[in-house]
């Protein structure tokens, strides 16, 4: 207790520089907590999503109580889900986000739907759906918000219910006698659930480095007043309690705001459309559970890192105090690096678990935070023996000095620099799949029926005032009946739909570009994510430089205002605080988007592409011109702390 | 400017919100002169060196540096004057950590534009003489209290400047090493040509200046109050 009531007082008294290096923890560690409940949010949203989506993909049972086929439609360039429902016994409990098991001849919609039929003309989307009764598909059974969903009744008899699929169909699952609703997850929704999983790996060592380097914002004036402290007779285990509950009493506040910025910002991130559309807001609020996981791991993590950067202090009262050559860092780091870029490829190609794949990633990014530190201390010996001016002499000593410190300012930007060469490249270029025709509508029939199917189509073609001509093609038992369209206009191409709905019982009239809407709406989403989780990164990344830059400054304020004082231009120091940051940036950065490049292309061989070379170059610049504008922030306060030179014990 | 006059400060008042540090304070000081500036805790008399050294601008009076006034220089112009012609020898702190001891005092000479394998070798001509030698290439933490003094005034005398500042340079040493370190310091500096004002409170330290100026509530004493 009278460690805290201590820590406290050092606190509150240290003044306004030293409150403002709390704020400046606060606000980081705040930024940290959102992020993390962020990256848990979305990837707990995704499977809440393939929860929702389970019930849709049918598996096969022999002691069958109903039979369930689903098929694909399109309106407006978007996909309507149909699921036909037939009981084979009394009694059924209904699917998700229905009331009761749908009678034959009902047909429920999800509120999206029905607002889309009262909108568009009847013959556009509505005549599909003939018996409307408002009956309404609840949350529990949609994947989001605005999705297209319909639930049709039918008898078991029914042909829609009997019909044999071919192996070939993307959009529909034949009848399938089913148990229940469990369902599965779809290929869709496993696929993206690993690309958020692989997302949030992506992200979640820059933000930890940025709320482990958060703690330390202010370390060196901490540094020296525990040392005094330890000079007077304060055991390691006050100061590391001390030092411990400093960081962590800021670090909870930090937290707290972290939390609820986050549940402010909750409807604004719902408004993302991924994966076809946006989010129910509650898919995106992780449970308490993660929440109080969050709240307790940010503060721990804080006060690990600030006990962690006090080693020294504890080690020896001297140390510190005295400012002693530091002990150079140890080469074991490189073989631990070594081991671990080796290990990541054998990892990846040995299985094919979402574990695998989640450490495969994560290898090469560990490998980079154990050698930072050590490159930036061969840098700096480098820069120093190399240096001829003051400036890269005073950068390349201070890099040798406390090379951790100087890590903790481009950690970030080079950690993401990792990320960008790891997806930046992978991004795929817009228009992979080709471009399909939107104006050939086709139906699968059996061979049988195919001449009546295709006479059936023409005349309903005329009778909607439709222009365009009637094809047929394949072999064997499945033909296809192709409507040609003369135009590719999406109100005429809804309308010609329509006009063919239940020509063939169970079926859809599609287009090939209709099979491959699903591909390009998750290719896209991967543009969206690529770009997202750079955005974020490289923003955390900058901030952390700046708030870094900053504290650097107010830690160092006595060594400038003495340079300053000896006559040393502010440009001078300016240059030296310049060189400090963006010599190891330039070459850890570097060196980071390799190791993410060659990571991304052990992963998806191939998958390189010259739109990706341009996302990362884009990043590259962007984020070496955010680190140097980050700086550039600081300046003022740089001249502030040096605008009264004549020197104070601090 | 009389003869030999190098550095003048005429009615210098310097105020800090409702406080007044000083109130009209002259001072000359000849070149190769030694002087003490004495006084209590808040007296003025660190104000005043910050005033004479460019450091801090007054609010009213002028100061003169070899007939150039000082006192209306920009800060850029200010910042050169320190690097060239001013040399500081302060209590704590002054040198740079994170340098090596000849590194420091090679830095106002690299500052200078001086190539840096000229300015470590010119700073280690320093080294010897200073009772350094073999400590070259030691850190600050690594030296004692008065090892770090002596590196201090190498630096403040390196660039050759026409006066020296030192700010209570033995407070924080032993009688002994202080001792050691004034004699040092005033030995050095003349045999530089160089001019030195020396604030401090401690008579001891006083009595190696040639003359001494007591500064109570932002005014120097006349001489007669001094001797009494």
């Amino acid at each position: 207790m009278r460690t805290l009531e201590l820590s406290w007082r050092l606190l509150r008294g240290g003044g306004r520089r030293e409150l403002l290096g709390a704020g400046l923890t606060l606000v980081a560690v705040a930024v940290c907590t959102a992020l993390l409940l962020f990256a848990a949010g979305i990837n707990l949203a995704f499977d809440a999503r393939s929860d929702r989506e389970a019930w849709r993909n049918p598996v096969r049972a022999s002691d069958a109580v109903a039979v369930q086929a689903v098929r694909h439609g399109f309106v407006a360039d978007r996909s309507i889900t149909v699921v036909e429902l037939a009981a084979l016994k009394q009694g059924l409990a209904p699917p998700p986000g229905l009331s009761r098991f749908p009678a034959p001849g009902e047909v429920w919609t999800s509120p999206a739907l029905a607002a889309l039929i009262e909108r568009l003309p009847a013959d556009r989307l509505g005549r599909r759906f003939p018996v409307l009764a408002g009956l309404v598909i609840g949350d529990e059974g949609l994947i989001h918000p605005g999705e297209l969903v319909a639930v049709v009744g039918r008898a078991p008899g029914d042909p829609a219910m009997t019909w044999l699929q071919s192996a070939e169909s993307l959009l529909s699952t034949g009848p399938t006698r089913i148990a229940g609703f469990g369902g599965e997850p779809s290929d869709m929704a496993v696929g993206y659930s690993i690309l958020a999983l692989i997302a949030t790996v992506l992200m979640i060592v820059p933000l930890l480095v940025f709320g482990g380097a958060s703690a330390r914002l202010t370390v060196a004036r901490r540094d020296r007043r525990l040392a005094a402290l330890r000079l007077v007779g304060a055991t390691p285990g006050q100061v590391v309690g001390m030092t411990a509950a400093e960081a962590m009493f800021v670090a909870v506040l930090g937290a707290l705001l972290g939390t609820v910025v986050y549940g402010v910002a909750v409807p604004l991130l719902a408004g993302i459309p991924i994966a076809g559309g946006t989010w129910f807001a509650w898919d995106l609020l992780p449970g308490p559970q993660y929440v109080i996981g969050v709240l307790l791991a940010v503060p721990l993590l804080v006060g690990l890192s600030a006990v962690v950067g006090l080693r020294r202090v504890v080690v020896s009262p001297l140390g510190v105090a005295k400012r002693e050559t530091p002990p150079g860092m140890r080469f074991v780091r490189v073989v631990v690096t070594v081991a671990l870029v080796a290990a990541a490829p054998a990892v990846a190609s040995g299985t094919a678990s979402v574990a695998a794949l989640v450490l495969a990633v994560a290898l090469p990014f560990l490998s980079i935070a154990v050698l930072g530190p050590w490159v930036v201390g061969v840098i700096g010996r480098i820069t120093a023996r190399s240096a001829r001016g003051p400036a890269r002499l005073l950068a390349g000593r201070r890099l040798m000095d406390d090379p951790r410190s100087a890590w903790r300012t481009v950690s970030g930007v080079v950690l993401t620099g990792f990320v960008a060469g790891f997806i930046g490249l992978l991004t795929p270029a817009s228009g992979l799949l080709g471009d399909e025709s939107a104006g050939r509508l086709q139906i699968e029939v059996p061979a049988a029926r195919v001449a009546e199917t295709a006479d059936k189509a023409g005349e309903r073609l005329r009778s909607a005032g439709l222009a365009g001509r009637v094809e047929t093609s394949g072999k064997g038992d499945h033909r296809l009946v192709t409507v040609v369209l003369a135009t590719e206009e999406t109100a005429t191409v809804d309308r010609a739909r329509t006009a063919l709905a239940g020509l063939a019982p169970g079926h859809s009239a599609t287009s090939p570009a209709d099979d491959q809407h699903q591909g390009e709406v998750m290719l896209a989403d991967v543009r969206t994510g690529t770009i997202v989780v750079l955005t974020v990164s490289f923003l955390v990344a900058i901030a952390s430089a700046g708030i870094t830059a900053a504290s650097s400054i107010l830690d160092r304020r006595q060594t400038y205002a003495l340079l300053r004082l000896a006559g040393t231009p502010l440009s001078v120091l300016d240059r030296a605080r310049r060189a400090e940051t963006l010599v190891p940036l330039a070459v850890l950065g570097g060196g980071a988007i390799l190791i993410g490049m060659s990571s991304g292309a052990a992963l998806a061989p191939g998958a390189l592409n010259g739109s990706g070379m341009t996302t990362l170059l884009v990043c590259v610049v962007l984020g070496f011109c955010g680190v140097i504008g980050a700086g550039a922030l600081s300046r003022p306060l740089l001249r502030s702390v040096t605008d009264n030179p004549a020197p104070r014990p601090d | 400017m009389s003869e030999g006059m190098v550095l003048h400060g005429r009615g210098l008042v310097k105020r800090f919100g409702p406080a007044v540090a000083l109130a009209g304070v002259e001072l000359a000081v000849r070149q190769g002169e030694t002087i003490a500036i004495m006084g209590p805790s808040g007296s003025g008399k660190s104000t005043l060196l910050h005033c004479l050294a460019g450091i801090t601008k007054p609010d009213e009076g002028e100061v003169t540096l070899l007939g150039r006034r000082v006192d209306t220089m920009r800060e850029r112009e200010r910042s050169a004057l320190r690097r060239t012609r001013f040399g500081f020898v302060f209590q704590f702190g002054q040198l740079l950590p994170e340098l090596a001891a000849e590194e420091n005092v090679a830095l106002p000479l690299m500052l200078g534009g001086v190539p840096r394998a000229k300015a470590v070798t010119q700073a280690r001509e320093w080294f010897g003489p200073l009772g350094l030698g073999g400590m070259e290439h030691r850190r600050p933490g690594e030296l004692s209290g008065g090892q770090a003094q002596r590196v201090a005034i190498a630096r403040a005398l390196v660039t050759g400047p026409a006066v020296v500042f030192a700010d209570e340079p033995t407070g924080a040493l032993d009688q002994s090493t202080g001792h050691d370190t004034m004699r040092i310091l005033v030995e050095a500096t003349r045999r530089n040509g160089a001019s030195l004002v020396v604030v401090t409170h401690d008579p001891q330290v006083a009595r190696w200046c040639d003359s001494t100026v007591e500064v109570r509530d932002g005014r120097i004493l006349p001489a007669a109050a001094v001797a009494r």
